[in-house]
């Protein structure tokens, strides 16, 4: 008796969990991209202003390199980015996203922008405070796409980009848009 | 008739079976398996072409149904069990993660890079060019078309001399990168004091036997262990408190309580041979209170029991035995072509089930590990001396003399044993020699003499302090690899990038100045203008 007791409790409470915290549609990709974003933007803001601008720009603490191996020094917030990218990248293939310019300094890194990406590129440069969202076809697979503006968020951005030898622009102001955070979830599973 | 015909046909169908799975049997397990090859591997992975789980490692039932993508996946995973860790201390510039995800369709549909074998395709030894590249000298178009654009320095120059002109690696660009060119691109070709640093630590008189042969051996060693402390904490530069000089005094006093002497010497009497004591009782072994059943019978290191040690006496110690203190070095060492066959990822020899169809024929035949190389088996025997053909590569002391206290036979001496191309013959009459010559006379400082070993199997970086790096491969793919480890301990490096983009030069043994003059220095530095 007392068995039977116990599994219409255990019953009873098992129902009374929700099976799924998600609606019948499933959370729309373009939530999903912002909140993404959310977190990738707000890590890489706090690194290039606590880290680079604040040890590096303002103390003279320690120094950021493109060549943080050799040099001993912090990493570049655009490195740290992406470094990100690829550790996420080993752990899933759910999302990908990466740092592009309409005026990169690594030149190839640009080579492989989808017209969708140089089109939302584009947009947030000339609409600020706008997202840009769509979907694209890339090896037969459909990919909801989302580009959002990278701002120069702190002095030591502008003039890094300024001075690099490779860089097809030189007239980068704070609060300047440099390139965006593509984001891409693959819609077909 | 007709009976007698089908009672042939199937007699014939049966032996024919029969004698497929007897002969297939044979050749899967333990036979001549190099007959299932549809081509020779390239000259390292010859050694190990046999073992073809190694690198095929997806069964039948995955190759017949996986996707391509998915082998090709698995193909490179095993390329990095045994390049990866090499890559990655070179910052290897084109990692296979460069290359995936969407965002890089465009690339890989000009170089699928995110496999290896794309550009390092296997058993096609006629397209295969140096360092194992079997797609044409010009792959770098496929990325980097538009860097005569960009600049100006590299207008019209031809692809097929990226990698071919002293200038860039695929893989390793650690001593070849802008900024490092532009650091280092005003060294002379010759360093005023031309020292080896870890070599001078490891060539300079043991630090206990130094001690040892004081008036107060507990002072001396505590003396120098003082030292080395304060030049460790060289940034605080204060003088050590009376915590740590006692410590330092009873660390001292711990070392010199080890050294064993030949009174104290434990092995079975047929074993006591005079000449092997005392190399033994002068050697680090000794010093370090390794008794002799440490190496010859290590499961019974700390036993006095003779007639025990002598059943148990191994007489040549084997690679794990050495490698259980040595870790770094036998670790190197199955990475290079010496000790590859002891790779401990290396496919193990083929087994079967009893029950399996196949077991009929694994009774018969059975596989065999891959065993130590033969210098004749060598891919370039050619280049080997002839009478030094039979000899077996895969142990320590095939280089390394037993109970030797130095290591001169194997910097030098163990090498030319068996190598005998032009390069090598050519070191006895080259400045690096030479100064070898010096440093043994005593002439010369510690690490200012250049050794076969010092080249190719440099001392590097390790969690505490730095060990000799026993993959002499390593560093010789490509060649450029040996700029920062040690060619730069006594050059420049723009003497460096000419001298070892110089073939010629290169088979002199660096008799001579290097006969052109790579740009790269000169770029780099007119961009920083």
């Amino acid at each position: 008796m007392s068995k039977i007791i116990n599994m219409l409790v255990g019953g009873a409470l098992l129902a009374a969990i929700p099976v799924s915290t998600t609606n019948a549609d499933g959370i729309d990709p373009g939530d999903v991209t912002d909140m993404l974003h959310a977190v990738m933007d707000s890590d890489r803001t706090i690194y290039t202003k606590m880290i680079v601008g604040r040890l590096v720009a303002e103390h003279k603490l320690i120094t950021a390199t493109e060549n943080f191996e050799d040099d001993i020094s912090a990493p570049l917030p655009a490195q740290m980015f992406r470094m990100g990218a690829e550790a996420v990248a080993d752990r899933t293939d759910l999302f990908e996203y990466s740092l592009q310019s309409l005026w990169p300094i690594n030149k190839p890194n640009a080579e492989n922008q989808t017209e969708l990406e140089k089109e939302g590129l584009a947009f947030v440069a000339d609409n600020i405070g706008e997202n840009f969202y769509g979907e694209e076809v890339i090896d037969d697979l459909k990919y909801f796409t989302a580009v959002y503006a990278d701002v120069a968020v702190a002095e030591v951005c502008a003039t890094c980009h300024n001075e690099h030898k490779d860089s097809p622009r030189t007239d980068f102001k704070v609060g300047d848009v440099m390139g965006g955070v593509v984001i891409r979830i693959p819609l077909d599973g | 008739m007709i009976k007698r015909n089908h009672l042939l046909w199937f007699l014939w169908t049966l032996l024919s079976v029969v004698g497929i799975t007897v002969i297939m049997g044979f050749v899967f397990f333990g036979g001549p398996r190099h007959l299932l090859l549809i081509g020779k591997t390239t000259a390292a992975h010859g050694q190990i072409e046999l073992a073809c789980e190694s690198c095929h490692t997806t069964g039948l039932v995955d190759n017949l149904t996986k996707s391509p993508k998915k082998l090709a996946a698995a193909m490179t995973k095993a390329c990095g069990t045994c390049h990866l860790e090499e890559l990655s201390a070179a910052n290897d510039s084109h990692p296979t993660k460069k290359f995936r995800g969407a965002k890089k369709a465009k690339t890989r549909a000009q170089l699928n890079a995110f496999y290896c074998q794309t550009c390092h395709a296997e058993h096609v030894p006629e397209i295969t060019r140096p360092m194992a590249v079997s797609l044409p000298q010009d792959l770098c178009v496929a990325c980097h078309s538009k860097i005569g654009e960009e600049r100006e320095s590299h207008v019209g120059l031809e692809f097929t001399t990226c990698a071919s002109a002293g200038c860039h690696n695929y893989h390793d660009n650690s001593a070849l990168y802008e900024a490092f060119l532009v650091k280092h691109g005003h060294g002379e070709d010759f360093l005023p004091h031309a020292i080896q640093e870890f070599a001078a630590e490891s060539r300079s008189p043991s630090i206990i036997r130094t001690a040892l042969a004081k008036e107060d051996p507990v002072f001396a060693l505590k003396t120098y262990l003082n030292e080395k402390q304060i030049k460790t904490d060289d940034e605080s530069n204060e003088p050590l408190n009376a915590e740590t000089k006692a410590k330092l005094s009873s660390q001292a006093q711990e070392m010199l309580d080890l050294v064993l002497y030949a009174k104290d010497v434990i092995a079975p009497a047929k074993y006591l041979d005079e000449d092997a004591v005392h190399a033994w009782e002068t050697s680090a072994h000794a010093a370090s209170g390794l008794n002799c059943a440490s190496c010859h019978a290590p499961e019974l290191k700390d036993s006095m029991d003779l007639v025990a040690l002598e059943e148990n006496w191994t007489e040549k110690p084997s690679l794990q035995v050495c490698s259980d203190c040595h870790q770094d070095q036998a670790t190197t060492f199955t990475q290079g072509k010496h000790g590859m066959r002891f790779h401990p990822e290396l496919a193990a020899p083929r087994v079967v089930e009893a029950d399996g169809p196949m077991s009929v024929a694994a009774t018969f035949f059975k596989d065999a590990p891959l065993g130590p190389i033969t210098v004749g088996e060598s891919a370039r025997k050619d280049l080997m001396k002839p009478d030094a053909h039979d000899m077996q590569i895969g142990s320590c002391n095939t280089c390394h003399k037993p109970h030797e206290v130095n290591l001169e036979v194997a910097s030098v001496e163990a090498c030319t044993t068996c190598h005998n191309d032009d390069h090598t013959q050519n070191y006895f009459n080259s400045t690096h020699f030479e100064l070898w010559q010096l440093e043994l006379a005593g002439e010369g400082a510690p690490g200012s003499g250049v050794t076969c070993a010092d080249c190719h199997m440099p001392k590097v970086e390790a969690k505490e302090g730095f060990f000799t790096s026993h993959n002499q491969n390593d560093f010789l793919r490509p060649n450029e690899k040996m700029i920062r480890p040690v060619c730069m301990s006594c050059h420049g490096l723009g003497f460096s990038i000419d001298a070892l983009a110089d073939p010629k030069l290169v088979e002199s043994n660096f008799n001579g100045r290097p006969s052109k003059h790579i740009e790269s220095i000169d770029w780099a530095l007119k961009r920083e203008e």
